[in-house]
């Protein structure tokens, strides 16, 4: 246990292989500087209770204080109990960035005054986290890169204070008080703040893939903190400054660049550029200004006074625990697109689509899956994979999901996660208009009715009730329906040759174009039910074969 | 006059305990806040193996219809909104919790002086034949040694991080047990060092002591340390076959194997106490035990890792009183220096804790300092660890340890201890550190009327151990 209290990697051997990571590109922006980013972000875990209390964690916008045990509360006599499905869902993520999960691991108390901290200390894994030596593999359009993982640490969150700008009085509310974070440090392998950029969002798309966190930036179940350094292109490391909370992606960009600009300023002008470092901070972000500001310097650096939890022990994880978790692994960001892209043909333009509607999925509680379900729930990949069952084409499916579906809904004002229709609903809505049962128009009407009234029934028996199926030659097996069909077509076709004796005329004349014309009419008279192509060619052999 | 003190133990069942609270307490002050009577109205579960006893609890276990003080203005006013397991499953028993006792502020202490109800007197003060000096109860659970001392009542709990537990117990002239670590549920029992803390039990005699730690010796999953069933289960019947092993005759302690620790006779150890211990020894040994001298070298080193680790965890415990979500809080004034919290924070600090309890988290703070962390807390985790190979090697050849519960009797209140009062830890927390069990029970009066207590230390989840052997050094002394 003893040997567990030295914090593990030796910053020697980081130091040694560093160049080795990334190879200088020359940023015009910075000609002859190099820029070092390393990212820690806290990444709230998506459990229905606490890391150590059994209160529910609470959703953005209830009342305050109203998810509060009295441990969170830091109330005499509680204890801390450790909750398994934060484990669990860390153990996940750790697996997804290739960690060495560590089977013994510990927490500790980090200590410091402040009021949204009710028990002056902090349970985190200092000197022995849950997982070490993880790698994440950046894709961005025009470069990959490795980021290396040094560690994923489990923490407890802090409670939320404010204070009210008017009376002064700081107003404490202790609902994310205990709630389970992981924090995801990263070696120093960041480039540019585009770069920076790139890393959270795959992170954020692999977190939410694994169920660990819902990593919205927005609502604040993801925040980052970064570390920037500057040094001459071949000189050592410059000294790095900490930029706390950035709590988005836009932001976290806009403070690099600043600070980048800040710390060649504060080099350049120098007595002796060549030998001037920047002093070492901590510095916040200023939201209005797009600046960063000084929070506090190395001296003022807080002393944590690390100790090891005396109650939680240590986390012995089995491998059989990991390898259970390691065989019910949910699919992977890299591994969606390479499947849409190798099993259903799909362009990438429409698996960005597909992916990005799919990221606004909302992530159940505890790791569960929703993706067994029939509805929007499930998200838009699962939704495509359900539809695209029963050897549908996926690329007349995307195309229905995409323009037809999405096109609907936004057009509604709605979005993916609105969408009343089942996966169900729209592939036999899909297998109606293939089949030649409705005609693509009516496909579109009925969509449109199912987004309107949505039902349990199913889109055949919608499209009937409609007297949506089409009077066409029809590949549908039942015989009688089908002569019925082309009775009500030729009927219809025969009334619109009354109706139009001009244009009649005109295509006995040889005028092929005002053939449409008449089928319009016909279409009109069908509602859209007839098919077009079908009433064409009666129509012409109305005409021409006036007898028959 | 050892009669007279047992007029508690054997009159029990016809002793109101509530008539004896109201006529002693006043001037013992043992109790801080006594339950108004009710009936124990559970009647639906099965064995009630307690019912209608009068137990009382130390004032830092947390129960639901009494403050909860901890002897601190910190937290004069608290009430907690649970029970404590320990007083979930007393009041399950069919106990009747009769009220809180006093203690050290936060178990910060051995005399039971530091406490904002004032200390407590040692009711054989009171006895006839005794010097009339008032003394010390002990402490930290001086309340509890002393309310099971004046039969005010059945049995009291008591918490135990460096003896808290045995040295009142010694003082007053009653058992105390300080169960292995993990045994006894911590839910509901205010930290005063995590790894330490420790729920003890009073009792006049083994048997009593024995009922109530029964009641109590269950798994509880709100306590991250509580032992599972199956360890306690395993632990029981190795005592268990121990104990088979020995003579068949139940008065006879052939096959016992007692170590008697060098270590545990220190200069301090006043010339009387260590006479009673080497008779209680004979005495042992002429009911067929063996005596086998050991030696348990780091113990010279452990009281300097226990202050270590022990304030450190204390300095850590204390830093939720801030007086912002519960408990005592001093406004700070407008004219300060409001920069940072712990500036606010330090006007309730520093007028909500007593000077012990302030000295500890001085010095906890400073061991988990960056610059001191490997030199003390480190350093004194070792220790711990040797120590706790001490006590391996020794159960290896012995059951039992023995020796003496304190230096000395009961002192004076009032004499300034000094560093004296840390010496005394000496004898008792080797055993907190390595979390072995350790008991003591009575062993005579010295000839001023004043009791001596003789601990007897076993490997961990050996009490059954303990208790027989307990047993028959208390029945030495009461035939």
């Amino acid at each position: 246990m003893l040997g567990e209290l030295r914090r593990g990697v030796s910053p020697f051997v980081l130091r040694r292989c560093f160049h080795d990571v990334r190879q200088y590109k020359e940023d015009i922006r910075w000609p002859g500087w190099q820029v070092i980013i390393g990212i820690e972000t806290h990444a709230q875990i998506k459990s229905r209770q606490k890391l150590f209390s059994n209160a529910f964690n609470a959703t953005l916008g209830e009342a305050s204080n109203t998810h509060v045990s009295p441990f969170d509360a830091a109330f005499p006599g509680t204890l801390p109990r450790l909750n398994h499905r934060c484990v669990d869902l860390a153990i996940r993520t750790s697996v997804a960035l290739q960690c060495d999960i560590q089977t013994r691991s510990s927490f500790d108390r980090k200590h410091y005054f402040y009021p949204d901290l009710p028990s002056g200390y902090q349970i985190t894994q200092y000197y022995a986290p849950i997982a070490l030596n993880g790698c994440i593999e950046v894709v961005s359009p025009d470069l990959t890169f490795p980021v290396r993982i040094k560690q994923i640490q489990l923490e407890q969150d802090t409670a939320k204070s404010t204070v009210n700008p008017r009376s002064r009085a700081s107003q404490l509310d202790l609902n994310r008080a205990g709630a389970g974070l992981m924090e995801i440090v990263t070696e120093p392998d960041i480039r540019t703040p585009e770069e920076a950029g790139t890393y959270v969002r795959t992170l954020q798309s692999i977190l939410r893939a694994v169920g660990a966190s819902d990593g919205n930036m927005e609502e604040g179940s993801l925040r980052c903190d970064v570390n920037v350094s500057i040094n001459r292109v071949g000189r050592p490391l410059g000294t790095r400054c900490e930029i706390k909370n950035l709590n988005s992606i836009r932001f976290m960009m806009a403070a690099i660049m600043h600070e980048i600009h800040r710390q060649r300023v504060v080099i350049e002008s120098a007595p002796d550029p060549e030998t001037a470092t920047v002093p070492q901070e901590t510095r916040g972000f200023d939201e209005h200004s797009f600046e960063t500001y000084r929070l506090r310097s190395k001296e003022d650096a807080p002393d944590y006074r690390y100790m090891p939890d005396p109650n939680l022990g240590t986390l012995v994880l089995s491998k059989e625990r990991i390898s259970q978790i390691c065989r019910d692994f949910p699919e992977l960001p890299s591994q969606t697109r390479g499947r849409l892209r190798e099993q259903f043909g799909l362009p990438e333009r429409d698996i960005d689509v597909l992916l990005t509607i799919d990221s606004e999925r909302k992530i159940p509680f505890d790791g569960e899956s929703l993706q067994h379900l029939d509805n929007a729930e499930a998200g838009a990949v699962a939704y495509f994979d359900k539809v695209c069952t029963k050897q549908r084409d996926p690329k007349v499916v995307v195309n229905w999901m995409i323009h037809e579906l999405i096109g609907k809904l936004s057009a509604r004002g709605e979005s993916f996660k609105d969408n009343k229709v089942t996966a169900s609903q729209l592939g036999q809505l899909i297998d109606l208009v293939e089949d030649g049962v409705i005609t693509r128009t009516s496909g579109k009407h009925l969509l449109r009715h199912l987004l309107e009234n949505p039902t349990q029934t199913t889109a055949l028996q919608v499209a009937q009730d409609l007297r949506l199926t089409a009077f066409s030659h029809s590949p549908i097996q039942n015989a009688s329906a089908d002569c019925q069909k082309q009775d009500v077509l030729l009927q219809l076709c025969a009334q619109a040759i009354v109706h139009l004796p001009a244009e009649v005329e005109s295509f006995r004349r040889g005028n092929a174009n005002v053939l449409n014309r008449i089928v319009g009419q016909v279409m009109k008279a069908s509602r859209g039910r007839a098919d077009a192509k079908a009433a064409g060619v009666i129509i012409a052999r109305m005409i021409n074969e006036p007898k028959q | 006059m050892l009669q007279r003190l047992n007029v508690a133990t054997t009159g029990r069942r016809f002793l109101h305990w509530r008539r004896a609270i109201a006529e002693k307490n006043a001037s013992i002050n043992a109790f801080v806040y006594i339950t108004p009577k009710t009936k124990n109205e559970q009647t639906n579960a099965g064995a009630k193996n307690l019912r209608g006893l009068g137990v009382a609890i130390k004032d830092n276990i947390c129960t639901v219809d009494a403050p909860t003080t901890c002897s601190s203005k910190m937290l004069q006013e608290f009430q907690s909104p649970f029970d404590a397991t320990v007083v979930k499953l007393l009041r399950e028993q069919g106990a009747d919790i009769l009220g809180k006792t006093n203690c050290d502020e936060f178990g910060m202490g051995s005399l039971n002086i530091n406490s904002v109800h004032g200390p407590v007197i040692n009711p054989l003060s009171f006895l006839d034949g005794v010097d009339g000096v008032s003394r010390s109860a002990g402490g930290s659970s001086g309340g509890s040694a002393a309310a099971v001392a004046a039969g005010m009542c059945f049995a009291a709990l008591g918490t135990d991080t460096g003896g808290s537990v045995r040295l009142p117990a010694s003082y007053c002239g009653v058992v105390g047990l300080k169960p292995s670590y993990g045994l006894l549920s911590r839910w509901g029992v205010v930290s005063f060092a995590d790894s330490l803390d420790c729920v003890g039990v009073f009792a006049a005699n083994v048997q009593d002591t024995r009922r109530v730690f029964d009641a109590l010796n269950v798994h509880d999953p709100k306590d991250p340390t509580s032992v599972p069933e199956e360890i306690r289960r395993q632990a029981a019947a190795d005592s268990q076959a121990r104990m088979d092993s020995w003579s068949g005759d139940k008065r006879s302690l052939r096959g016992l194997r007692i170590g008697v620790p060098q270590e545990y006779f220190p200069a301090e150890l006043s010339p009387f106490v260590r006479q009673r211990v080497k008779d209680v020894i004979s005495e042992l040994k002429s009911i067929g035990a063996t005596v086998i001298p050991v030696s348990l070298p780091s113990t010279s080193y452990a009281l300097s890792a226990y202050y270590v680790i022990a304030s450190a965890e204390a300095s850590s415990n204390m830093a939720r009183y801030d007086g912002v979500e519960y408990g005592f809080q001093v406004r700070s004034p407008p004219e300060a220096d409001h920069s940072t919290a712990s500036r606010v924070y330090a006007y309730t600090r520093t007028r909500g804790f007593g000077e012990e309890v302030q000295k500890r988290v001085l010095l906890g703070t400073y061991a988990l300092t960056a610059d001191a962390f490997d030199n003390y807390f480190l350093q004194a985790q070792k220790v711990r660890q040797l120590v706790k190979d001490d006590f391996n090697r020794s159960f290896l050849g012995v059951d039992v340890l023995i020796h003496a519960s304190a230096i000395r009797t009961a002192p004076p209140l009032g004499e300034d201890g000094g560093l004296s009062t840390y010496v005394q830890d000496v004898l008792t927390v080797p055993a907190s550190l390595a979390g072995v069990p350790a008991m003591s029970v009575p062993a005579g009066v010295e000839r001023d009327g004043w009791p001596v207590g003789v601990s007897i230390v076993g490997q961990w989840g050996s009490e059954r151990v303990l208790m027989r052997v307990g047993s028959a050094v208390t029945g030495v002394f009461t035939e």
